[in-house]
């Protein structure tokens, strides 16, 4: 009998978690701990943030489902790792607590034979000085309240519209170092397209705010791809679509400060820069959640476990960007010390960005960090519970199930607005995520063919099916194993 | 500025156009998925 514990029921926790279920006999445990008693789906939130779908849309609770299924559940948060147990206890472990019910607050040794830690992010505002949601005029669609509070403050800013006040609009990266420019892509032209049915769209100056060094840079150091007939650079279609919607931007910008209604930011050249707005929504940068990791003699070992995030098979030797390959980036998202322990998502620590790194004059850092959307979340926390699955089944290590980010495509659809008939989206794809210099040195490191963006109203309806098909296969209805991840 | 012409917004937003669109956007989004995925590394 095993027992598999999965830390987080985000995207990649919660897929990982169904999947063992499915194919693991019921003498085997699988346990989840995390803090939200719900499922979010994450990339709804954008619709949530412009008041177009209500956050009980894109959630539901976790515990009934899991109940039925045999999942079992703590509503708890994991504090610290234990790989090698303790002088008590001969299994690994980790510390969890308790954030509702009877046991709040208290402390439970969870063991494990294989660990999952599927935390994704820290959202990590403490970074950004005021950057606060809901404060200074700031705002964020990371969380479902995030984003209802983000709408809130929005419908007010439309409302003063209407009495025939000017506003400015800032919606970007909040960080030097922040990663998914994507989020804030969706969210600054549902915005536009929000306030153009609002008919108020003359009476904001909306203005887009980035580290990106070039606009459609996404963290991906940008995209050549196939546009309809033509090849297209990411940075010249996300030009076509701001000028044409009226978005102004500045780029290379590194968020250093907030007040309220001022950011203040360094950009490339090094000078000191502030831009006034009304209303802003700046993701944060992201982090890890700073676990700590104890041996058996409860010594700290943090540093075989965290690099920030989780130290899985990836290449992390320092080397300059002309040196970085796709072979530097994990496959099997198993930690090389303890090979019980596996991080897909986002909780695992990269081993540098896709984007080219680039330094302000004064040697401030900015450029973005590397995203790890919703598809490979999904696909590497797959491919690490058939792993697990294989191990168990088979009684000895099994790492067949391979998934680098350098060997997959990813589909990203962005909303572009909100509507049936006038709603739109960008769909992009990208294969390989990480570009691949060697193999397809002749176009940016991507397959053309397999890397193409489209605009328009098919791209809203897309995104609207994902919206429900993930919705109910996270929620294990009828062959949900055969929506692919 | 108008950067995307009138015939361009025709076509984005056209529903019987999108409709054929959002199918080939599908099969083509599906191929990439069902391509699935591997390593990177070479192994001896
Ligand atoms: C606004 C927004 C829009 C997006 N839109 C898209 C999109 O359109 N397409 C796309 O592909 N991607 C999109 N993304 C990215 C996508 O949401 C992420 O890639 C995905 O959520 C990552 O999954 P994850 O499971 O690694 O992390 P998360 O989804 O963040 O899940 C982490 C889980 O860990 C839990 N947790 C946190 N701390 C602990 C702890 N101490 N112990 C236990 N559990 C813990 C959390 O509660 C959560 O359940 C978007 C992201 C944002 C913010």
């Amino acid at each position: 009998m095993s027992k598999i514990v999965v830390l987080g029921a985000g995207i990649s926790g919660h897929v990982a978690a169904s999947h063992l279920r499915r194919k693991l006999s019921k003498e085997h445990e699988v346990v989840v701990v995390s803090p939200n008693s719900n499922y979010q789906w994450i990339p709804s939130n954008i619709w949530v943030g412009i008041g177009r779908m209500p956050s009980k849309k894109i959630l539901f609770p976790l515990a009934p489902l899991y109940k039925k299924k045999g999942i079992d559940f703590k509503q708890a948060k994991a504090v610290s790792f234990h790989p090698e147990g303790d002088q008590e206890e001969n299994k690994p472990y980790v510390i969890a607590e308790y954030v509702a019910g009877n046991n709040q607050g208290t402390q439970e040794k969870v063991t494990y034979d294989y660990l999952i830690n599927a935390t994704g992010p820290k959202l990590n505002f403490e970074a950004t000085e005021g950057l606060i949601p809901g404060e200074n005029g700031t705002y964020s669609v990371c969380t479902y309240t995030h984003a209802e509070h983000a709408w809130k403050g929005l419908n007010e800013q439309i409302e003063l519209m209407k009495q025939g006040q000017k506003v400015k609009i800032l919606i970007g990266t909040g960080h030097a170092k922040a990663t998914c420019q994507g989020a804030a892509f969706e969210y600054i032209l549902n915005v536009e397209q929000e306030l153009r049915s609002h008919k108020v769209r003359d009476m904001a100056d909306i203005t887009w705010i980035s580290n990106e060094y070039k606009l459609g840079d996404f963290g991906m150091d940008g995209m050549l791809m196939s546009y309809g007939s033509i090849t297209m650079k990411s940075s010249e279609m996300v030009e076509m679509i701001f000028e044409d919607r009226n978005i102004k931007w500045i780029l290379g910008a590194g968020v250093n400060k907030i007040e309220n209604g001022l950011a203040h930011y360094e950009n490339l050249d090094g000078d000191l820069k502030t831009e006034a707005y009304d209303f802003a929504m700046l993701i944060p940068s992201f982090s890890g959640h700073g676990f700590k990791a104890y041996n058996i003699n409860n010594e700290d070992i943090t540093d075989k476990l965290f690099k920030g995030f989780m130290i899985v098979d990836a290449d992390y030797t320092p080397k300059p960007y002309e040196e970085w390959t796709v072979q530097d980036w994990p496959e099997t998202y198993q930690n090389p010390t303890y090979k019980n322990i596996f991080a897909p998502g986002i909780a695992f620590a990269p081993p540098h960005t896709i984007s080219k790194p680039r330094k302000s004059k004064n040697g401030t850092e900015i450029f973005p960090s590397p995203p790890r959307t919703g598809m490979p979340s999904g696909i590497t926390a797959k491919l690490v519970a058939d792993n697990i699955i294989d191990s168990v089944k088979k009684g000895k290590e099994s790492l067949h199930h391979k998934g680098s980010m350098g060997n997959m495509g990813a589909a990203c659809i962005a909303s572009a607005g909100y509507g049936l008939l006038d709603g739109s989206g960008i769909s992009i794809t990208t294969f390989p995520i990480i570009p691949d210099y060697v193999k397809y040195s002749e176009t940016h490191g991507r397959h053309l063919g397999k890397t193409f963006g489209s605009i328009g109203l098919a791209g809203h309806w897309l995104k609207l099916a994902l919206h429900y098909a993930f919705i109910y296969k996270a929620k294990m209805k009828p062959f949900w194993w055969l929506i692919p991840e | 500025m108008k950067r995307i012409s009138p015939i361009q917004r025709f076509k984005m937003m056209n529903p019987i156009i999108q409709l054929f669109k959002f199918f080939i956007l599908s099969i083509k989004i599906m191929v990439i998925v069902a391509g699935g995925h591997g390593g990177t590394r070479k192994v001896n």
